[in-house]
């Protein structure tokens, strides 16, 4: 795990519907340390998947850089994994097969694979999963398939995109408390994208605002909430709720 | 499909009859059976002149002594292993191909019109100079099949690669798979729901196509035999050749192309609608 | 692999690249044309086997002049046209008819599968036999090609609309042929146009298999008439016909009506 720098990043495409060059991202700056939880919010339509997406290297940005530990970033890579709202699992193969996919890319023996699958599948509470195919599994499952698949890759940055958007309420909270949890137990450094304020503060060391499209850091907030974290205690905490109001005074008002 | 829902009555006949309706070889065959009923009605009331409109008992008669004389079973041997030949070699030529053009877009661009024009001559079309060229022969019938085949996989392949989900394409490589891997763990895979589909609509083309080769060029096969019995003026072998021709559809459909789909395609959730 | 990451085709540019679009649409047949030409040139293929470019060009200007080109054509094209609309017109009530009872359409359906796989070119022996060589048997066989289909593919429309919109016209006051007026034939028009176009695919090959077989005008007769005096040329620009002219008519007319009452309404995302 290592050091994630956003530089000055900006990314311009051409719409053709338009037929209009628009800027969805200026001038983006940020820096993530080893084993930080960093949230992304801002207005719906703002840019922050397209910024994710030029982190994750699946769109070049037009100008700015994208470093990680000193080295630039171009095009996907396992180093960066991807946790997608859409949960991206391969519907023909098995939950087992979908997490040993990326330790499969990398060369690894079916023994070993297997055995580092079984423990990501168990770390994410899905153990028993393991011979079923995606279409068998709620959505709330099928997610935590998503994430155990990017953990056993080890990644160096953990990206995540809206990852609980297409999942029911309470789902989501059980699906965020397993998260800090397993986040708490392995520290993985994540940048975590979501148009959910309560999600992105109670999951995060840091928020970063990000204002109406072209999309500027608008501002950054620490969150320093004790930890562990769950849904019970912070609900009626002060602190937690006094975050949530500057945030979402943030995202709600445009900014000066 | 619709009679299960159907309010069944209370009488004496009711159990049995719901026990039949929920038999699977009723839903399939059971419509046919008044329009059997039906047909040999018309033929008893020579509503049409009997010689030109036979009924299902006389069918039922030239199936019996044709396979007897051991002509019903050759020609359909001799049919379907043309079919199974053109069809293997159409897919063999189709699926690479559309695999091209669906991943590689300047590819995409050069050959979709010639691909549309040809596929609107159309097989028949290629008969005469095929004729010119090979003759009354095997090979004649075998280039028709494949040319009728190859353009249902062709679409059908590259609609399936094309609309492989970016995400999963995406998912796959940032966990680190090279194109390679992408092509045959993610993109084949993907498509496969459409290449089935391809195959199948294939198949009923190629079918068609069959026949009319069958038709025009044949020395033997069910085609032939239909147009052989036109000759002779024998409406019964007619109808008997296309009632074969429909049941052996049914067959392929539900013995080889269900079963396949099964296996693959709702094992692993991703039925298309048919 | 960027060719494959897209689900969804690319809006068309609507800034001057018509041109372009044009070229494109050109080049593969300038291709084929050049290399065809090149390929009877190096292989010097004789006239018996196969034409040039050049042949085939002059037999288009003697057919035309001669003035039996346009009869073929009118002929054929007078034959489809007559057939297919014979057959929509009597497909699509009767598929909206026998939808409405969903008892009697699940009754329907494999009957109307296993017709549709007879479709056309099966049916000419008996065709030939109960009309005669002519008119009658190739209208026959235009009218079934298109029949059977259509009406599977209306009843396959019908039964994807959501039964909630049928409640809904119910509990607006919608009597029933009102009911089949603005929900089940708007309803199921994705399906009927489809069910058309592929149909009309079966009619036009149908149509040039019955016309080798059993007529004495129209492009089939002229492609197997040429065939007996070895006239490739002729055989050729018969074939060159036959795909522009369905080309045509698919591109100009039936895929513009499917983008329209489809894509306008936001039934489906694409059409093939």
């Amino acid at each position: 795990m290592s050091d994630l720098v956003i530089r000055e990043l900006t990314k311009t495409y051409y719409d053709l519907y338009s037929g209009q060059h628009v800027t969805a991202v200026q001038d983006v700056s940020l820096e993530l340390r080893e084993g930080e939880f960093v949230s992304i919010v801002g207005p719906s339509g703002c840019g922050k998947t397209t910024l994710l997406n030029v982190i994750a290297g699946f769109i070049p940005p037009t100008r700015g850089e994208v470093l990680l530990d000193g080295r630039r970033v171009q095009g996907p890579g396992p180093d960066r994994g991807v946790v997608f709202q859409s949960f991206a699992l391969f519907p023909w193969k098995t939950v087992l097969q979908n997490v040993a996919f990326g330790l499969k890319m990398r060369g690894l023996g079916r023994a070993e694979r297997e055995r580092v699958a079984r423990e990501h599948i168990a770390l994410v509470g899905l153990a028993g999963s393991e011979g079923q195919y995606p279409h068998e599994l709620s959505g709330g499952m099928q997610q935590r398939v998503g994430v155990a698949r990017v953990l056993a890759n080890h990644p160096e940055v953990m990206l995540m995109d809206e990852p609980f958007a297409s999942v029911d309420a309470q789902t989501r909270m059980t699906l965020q408390e397993e998260l800090t949890r397993i986040w708490e137990a392995k520290h993985p450094t994540v940048l975590f994208v979501t148009h959910d304020v309560d999600e992105a503060v109670f999951l995060a060391n840091r928020v970063v605002v990000l204002s109406a499209r072209p999309a500027r850091v608008r501002e950054v907030v620490a969150v320093d909430l004790p930890r562990p974290r769950s849904w019970t205690a912070l609900v009626e905490d002060a602190a937690y709720k006094r975050l949530v109001a500057r945030v979402l005074a943030l995202v709600r008002t445009p900014a000066p | 499909m619709a009679l299960a829902g159907t309010v069944l009555p209370a009488p004496w006949w009711g159990r049995p009859l719901r026990w039949l309706v929920r038999q699977p070889a009723w839903r399939t065959l059971g419509p046919f059976v008044p329009i059997a009923a039906l047909w040999a009605l018309a033929v008893e009331l020579e509503i049409f002149p009997r010689a030109f409109f036979p009924g299902p008992l006389e069918v039922l008669r030239a199936f019996g002594s044709l396979i007897y004389k051991g002509v019903l079973p050759q020609y359909l041997q001799d049919s379907v292993v043309r079919l199974a030949v053109g069809t293997g070699l159409g897919v063999l030529a189709g699926v690479p191909f559309g695999i091209l053009i669906g991943l590689h877009t300047r590819s995409y661009r050069f050959f979709w019109p010639l691909v549309i024009f040809f596929q609107a001559i159309g097989d028949i079309a290629w008969l005469p100079i095929l004729l010119i060229w090979f003759g009354f022969t095997l090979t004649t019938m075998t280039f028709v099949i494949v040319y009728t085949v190859v353009f249902p996989v062709i679409f059908n392949t590259a609609l399936g690669v094309r609309t492989v989900p970016l995400e999963m394409i995406r998912a796959a490589q940032s966990l680190g798979a090279p194109r390679w891997r992408i092509l045959g763990d993610v993109v084949l895979p993907g498509a496969l729901p459409n290449v089935v589909t391809g195959l199948r609509n294939g198949l009923g083309y190629g079918w068609r196509a069959l026949i009319a080769a069958e038709i025009i060029v044949g020395t033997s096969g069910i085609g032939f035999m239909m147009f052989d019995a036109r000759r002779s003026g024998s409406v019964v072998e007619m109808l008997l050749g296309m009632i074969v021709l429909g049941i052996l559809w049914y067959v392929v459909d539900g013995g080889i192309l269900a079963p396949l789909e099964r296996a693959t395609i709702q094992r692993w959730g991703m039925v298309t609608d048919v | 692999m960027r060719a494959a990451a897209r689900t969804a085709p690319r809006p068309q540019r609507r800034t001057g690249t018509a041109a372009a679009a044009l070229l494109w649409f050109a080049a593969p047949f300038a291709a084929l044309v050049a290399a065809w030409l090149l390929a009877v040139r190096a292989f010097d293929v004789p006239l018996r086997v196969f034409p040039g470019p050049g042949d085939v060009v002059a037999a288009f200007r003697q057919q035309a002049a001669v003035g039996a080109l346009w009869t073929h054509v009118r002929e054929s094209l007078t034959r489809v046209l007559v057939g297919s609309t014979l057959a929509v017109v009597t497909s699509v009530p009767l598929g909206i008819a026998i939808s409405t009872n969903r008892t009697v359409a699940g009754f329907f359906a494999p009957i109307l599968r296993f017709f549709s796989v007879l479709a056309g070119i099966a049916w000419i022996p008996l065709a030939t036999l109960w009309f005669g060589y002519g008119f009658g048997a190739i209208t026959f066989i235009i009218f079934n090609a298109v029949f059977f289909i259509v009406v599977y593919n209306t009843m396959l429309g019908v039964s994807r609309i959501p039964l909630a919109l049928r409640h809904a016209a119910r509990s607006l006051g919608a009597g029933p042929v009102q009911i089949v007026l603005e929900v089940l034939l708007p309803g199921a028009l994705p399906n009927i146009v489809t069910g058309i176009r592929t149909g009309m695919g079966f009619a036009w090959r149908g149509l040039i298999a019955a016309e080798i077989i059993a007529t004495n005008a129209g492009l089939g007769y002229m492609l197997f008439l040429a065939r007996d005096f070895y006239r490739t040329e002729v055989i050729v620009l018969g074939m060159i016909l036959i795909g522009a002219i369905w080309v045509a008519i698919d591109r100009l007319v039936l895929a513009p009506l499917e983008r329209r009452t489809i894509e306008r309404w936001g039934l489906t995302r694409r059409v093939a």
